[in-house]
Order: structure tokens, then C-alpha cells, then sequence
């Protein structure tokens, strides 16, 4: 939806992930779109030099963040908020409506 | 002109800077070495934090840094020299939200230093503090007000515009408190 702007479907993959979810490691990324994890690594690096993102390391992976203190944060969050309510239903749902509350560990479902 | 290994962090950011600046590439210096240089030294940063006001190639910047004796390594220029390195965030210059319209220039032996202002050097490590509750930024950012003129009004408008009033009554708290105890 966003390519012709931002170049590549692994850039918008990328953002409007982050966008749903507000932070997001390389493989749950790569395994949500079914892409190549180096390809989802690569962008979350273009991101991150371009200031877009930030990262930080919480055990052995690497949470990524848009970076708060990006000028265009605001706009560049509308602007993907927009093309996420164009996505068809069933892919937004998936992307919004994680689980997020905590889960204790060993818990049968 | 004085070797780079014996050139304080502020003058080799000058020397680079004016070079890059022959060059046509403008960068001013923002980040940690600000705060080194607004105190004293009273707060050591290594990293010299040169943001690339126009965005231009890299590949432009890397020759440029090439040409003076650095290379690249990840992200960064470094030299064998200086244990400084040299980063080149991309634009605009801005803290927050905001663009960084004031720059100041001091004339130093080795170059030209372009520099955000006091005011916006607290800015900048308040919003650290703001978005991460990043306490060793607070400090910085008292640091830098107890050691120059600033803007406090500017800072509070900057503040609450962006939404951070308890965290500057904070940051306003400890700053008179200090002021106090002067």
C-alpha cells in the first residue's frame, strides 16, 4: 500500500508492525509476514540509521522501537495508521489483536 | 595545525567539521560531546555526534572522512589516532519535534565548531530523560544548565508542548535546588 513511498514491502512491513504493535524483534517480524529474516533485519538497520527507530537488547534479542525523538514521529505514525485501516480486515486483526497481558510461564492454555 | 592525536575532543570535531564543510557537507555537532564541552569535561563522552543537517550520501561523507585519515567501521569513523569516533546521524537537526534554528560557531585553532546551543543541548538530554526516564540524561542536562546561560522559559515551553510538565518540574526541582545550594 505504502511501496511506491517507501520503496520496498519490507519497509512498509516493517513499520506498519510497529505501528500495530508499538515494538518488534527481527523474527516474530520475519514470521508474521513470512519473510526472510536478513531482509526484515536489513530494514529494521535502515530504519534504525535513519533515526526512525531505536532498539535495545532485553535478554539475548533485540527490541525494536520508533524512536520518539524522530521529528516526523507524529505524521509518519498517521500516516501508517491510515494505511493499516485500508489493510483487509483479517490481516488487522492478526497485527492488532495480540496477546499482550502477561502469561504465566508453565500455563496450560 | 596540531596533530590529531593531541587535539581535545571539541577540536577534532572542529577539524572534521570544517573539512567536511570545504566539502560541502554541513553537520553540527549534537549528543554527549555537547554536554563534554558545555561543562568542563565534567562529563566525558567519547562519541562525537555530527548530524548530517542536509542528508547527503554517504558515500560523500565516507571519501570526505577518508581523505582526513578515517574509516569506516559499522556505522562509525574511526581513526587511529583518537579514541574518539565519529557518528553522522541523519537530519534535520531538531530536539523533539522541534528544528534547531540557533547554532553557535567558536573559533578554534584546528576549525570552525558548529554547535547546538546550552539551551538545546538541555533539550536534547531532557528529552532522553522525557522519553526513557533516562536518569544519567537528567543529569547532563543539570550539568549543562549549572554551567551556562540558558533559556529556562524556552525549555518549559519546549516541555509542555510536548507534553512533559511533570518531567520538567522535575528537572526545574533539582535544578534550583542546585542553584540554591551554589
Amino acid at each position: 500500500m505504502l511501496r511506491p513511498l517507501l520503496g520496498s514491502k519490507g519497509s512498509e512491513n516493517v513499520l506498519i508492525f510497529m505501528v500495530a504493535r508499538d515494538e518488534g524483534y527481527a523474527r516474530e517480524i520475519s514470521q508474521f509476514f513470512g519473510m526472510d529474516i536478513s531482509t526484515v533485519q536489513n530494514q529494521l538497520d535502515k530504519l534504525e540509521l535513519g533515526s526512525i527507530l531505536v532498539s535495545l537488547t532485553k535478554g539475548r534479542t533485540r527490541i525494536y522501537t520508533f524512536n520518539p525523538r524522530y521529528p516526523f514521529l507524529e505524521e509518519l505514525k498517521q500516516l501508517l495508521e491510515k494505511a493499516l485501516s485500508f489493510y483487509p480486515e483479517e490481516e488487522r486483526e492478526k497485527l492488532v489483536m495480540n496477546r499482550r497481558r502477561p502469561r504465566r510461564r508453565g500455563k496450560v492454555l | 595545525m596540531k596533530s590529531i592525536n593531541k587535539m581535545t575532543q571539541a577540536e577534532l570535531a572542529a577539524y572534521v567539521q570544517s573539512h567536511l564543510q570545504e566539502k560541502g557537507i554541513t553537520v553540527v555537532l549534537s549528543g554527549g560531546a555537547c554536554v563534554s564541552i558545555y561543562t568542563a569535561n565534567k562529563y566525558i563522552s567519547a562519541d562525537i555526534d555530527l548530524i548530517d543537517v542536509y542528508s547527503v550520501a554517504r558515500n560523500k561523507i565516507k571519501t570526505a572522512m577518508e581523505e582526513i585519515g578515517f574509516n569506516e567501521k559499522n556505522r562509525y569513523f574511526v581513526h587511529p589516532d583518537t579514541k574518539h569516533i565519529v557518528e553522522f546521524p541523519p537530519g534535520p537537526l531538531s530536539v523533539g519535534e522541534e528544528s534547531v534554528t540557533q547554532i553557535r560557531e567558536i573559533k578554534l585553532a584546528t576549525g570552525i565548531l558548529r554547535v547546538i546551543s546550552p539551551t538545546d543541548c538541555v533539550k536534547d538530554r531532557l528529552a532522553a530523560y522525557y522519553f526513557w526516564n533516562d536518569q544519567q540524561c537528567l543529569a547532563q542536562a543539570l550539568l549543562v544548565a549549572k554551567h551556562n546561560r540558558i533559556n529556562l522559559a524556552d525549555i518549559k515551553r519546549w516541555s509542555q508542548a510536548s507534553g512533559n510538565n511533570k518531567g520538567f518540574g522535575i528537572f526545574l526541582e533539582k535544578y534550583s535546588g542546585n542553584k540554591r545550594s551554589r
